[in-house]
């Protein structure tokens, strides 16, 4: 395997070219998305900067602690991410979501790395902070999707679950559709990922191993582990949420207490 | 008669600071009785309903059913026995024979023989709905049409107590007319209790009716 060969920062300079065509488009048709792109460029680079910067004090430190640590700074980060992009106010659901979160991701890397992979410690922050970002990342969107699902559709049908609350449901039948929908809709893109990997594109991990001068078919079997990951971490963290929140959306006498919209 | 429900110093406010819709309101129902209750928009009626079922829940007070309080008794096996039919009709996407049989397919309902297609026939031409047929989608009929048949899968777990809001809101004076008579026969005939709330001038032609009308959050009966 060939060295992997260093981007120095004229090369990386050359790579703005790309967020000049955005911009450019942007611009050109009025788009109103120049702010956005300039803070996500800005974004981009000072965040990537700093996390490779902590990746290298990181692994120097090479301490069970603060791999833990710095995991559960990603998933706080994560669950401020979620909260911008689920717009409710009524329901408290960050608490639940962001303990299921912690676990449930945390369980997912120790499991990949320490007995899928063979990691000695199991917390070698090498491959425990990698795995869990992606975990996190992933996972992150699918239960953003999942509870965003949950409380519009509760909204929206609001009248119909009253009305078989009213026939004899339980708040579990009443709203088994609305559920169902929700964790789908939550599963679904990390479903079609595993539809088209490999096919329709090559995923960044593997991607950055085979660019990194790693064997592709020793990269196939990580990505392979990466995809299975990814499908377990989102249907069991959807899954958890969205059952504890559904809860919430009923009160003690299993009445519908979220709001018409 | 026997006391049915009993509302028991009833307090209740939407919201923490608002104004209480009910203030140590109460009321007694009998069995069988056939109770209507007027009153203008926003006076509590339909809250009145709600409370009674459990879809929303006193700041203070009781409800008492069949002697027991309600909080001790399983919401869903409640509100089978005390079933609330709001005012807007709501049907599931499938045919009517679906939105028939929905009750029976909640726990509360697994216990209760589901009606077979000849008994549900005879019943939609009690409520003059002869020309539905079951295989057709529930969701495309009438306003009218789609009020009768709530009532219609309402009674058909056969709860003690029909719980009434603006049947007949949306219908034109010949459709409520039919649902009036729909509901006067429940009453008469099978005995069912009946409170329904309406802001018409509604005057039943039943042997037990009641009727009460709401004012400043208080109900004046004659």
């Amino acid at each position: 395997m060939s060295p992997i060969i260093e981007i120095s920062i004229p090369q990386l300079l050359l790579a703005l070219l790309f967020i000049l065509v955005a911009q450019t488009t942007s611009f050109v048709q009025k788009l109103g998305l120049n702010k956005d792109i300039t803070i996500g460029t800005i974004r981009t680079v000072a965040q990537l900067f700093l996390m490779g910067y902590a990746l290298t004090f990181i692994f120097g430190a090479n301490n069970p602690w603060l791999t833990v640590g710095i995991f559960i700074v990603m998933v706080f980060s994560a669950i401020f991410i979620v909260r911008g992009r689920v717009k409710e106010k009524q329901i408290a659901y960050e608490v639940p979501t962001f303990l299921t979160m912690l676990s449930s991701y945390f369980l997912t890397a120790l499991f990949v790395s320490w007995l899928v992979i063979g990691v000695e410690p199991w917390w070698e922050p090498r491959y425990f902070i990698p795995t869990a970002g992606m975990v996190i990342g992933n996972s992150m969107s699918a239960l953003a999707i999942s509870i965003e699902r949950l409380f519009s559709q509760m909204r929206q049908q609001r009248d119909l679950v009253e009305t078989k609350l009213c026939l004899g449901a339980n708040y579990k039948e009443a709203s088994r559709d609305i559920f169902k929908g929700a964790i789908k809709a939550g599963m679904i893109p990390s479903i079609n990922a595993m539809m088209g990997v490999g096919l329709v594109f090559i995923p960044g991990m593997m991607s950055g191993q085979i660019l990194a001068g790693a064997d592709p078919l020793i990269a196939i079997r990580y990505q392979i582990v990466v995809m299975f990951m990814l499908v377990g971490s989102t249907a069991m963290s959807t899954i958890i949420v969205t059952l504890i929140i559904r809860r919430r959306c009923f009160g003690k006498s299993e009445e519908l207490v979220v709001s018409a919209e | 008669m026997t006391k049915l429900l009993e509302l028991r110093d009833l307090s209740f406010s939407y919201d923490k600071g608002a104004p209480p819709v009910f203030e140590h309101f109460s009321l007694d129902v009998r069995k069988g009785e056939f109770l209507v209750i007027k009153g203008p928009s926003g006076s509590g009626k339909s809250t009145l309903l709600r409370l009674i079922c459990r879809l929303n829940t006193p700041r203070s007070g009781s409800i008492i059913f069949k002697e027991r309080d309600v909080s001790e008794i399983t919401p869903s096996e409640l509100r089978s026995k005390v079933t609330y039919v709001p005012q807007i009709p709501q049907m599931i996407d499938g045919s009517i024979r679906d939105n028939l049989q929905l009750p029976f397919s909640f726990a509360q309902g697994q216990g209760k023989s589901v009606p077979d297609d000849s008994a549900l026939e005879q019943m939609l031409d009690a409520f003059y709905l002869n020309d539905v047929t079951l295989g057709q989608s529930a969701n495309k009929l009438s306003v009218g049409q789609k009020q009768r048949l709530s009532i219609m899968r309402a009674i058909l777990t056969e709860p003690d107590v029909l719980l009434l809001d603006e049947p007949t809101s949306a219908l034109d004076a010949e459709s409520a007319a039919m649902v009036f008579s729909i509901i006067e026969r429940l009453n008469t005939e099978e005995g069912k209790t009946v409170l329904i709330v309406t802001h018409s001038d509604y005057q039943p032609d039943v042997p037990q009716a009641r009727s009460c009308t709401f004012r400043n959050g208080n109900l004046e009966c004659s």
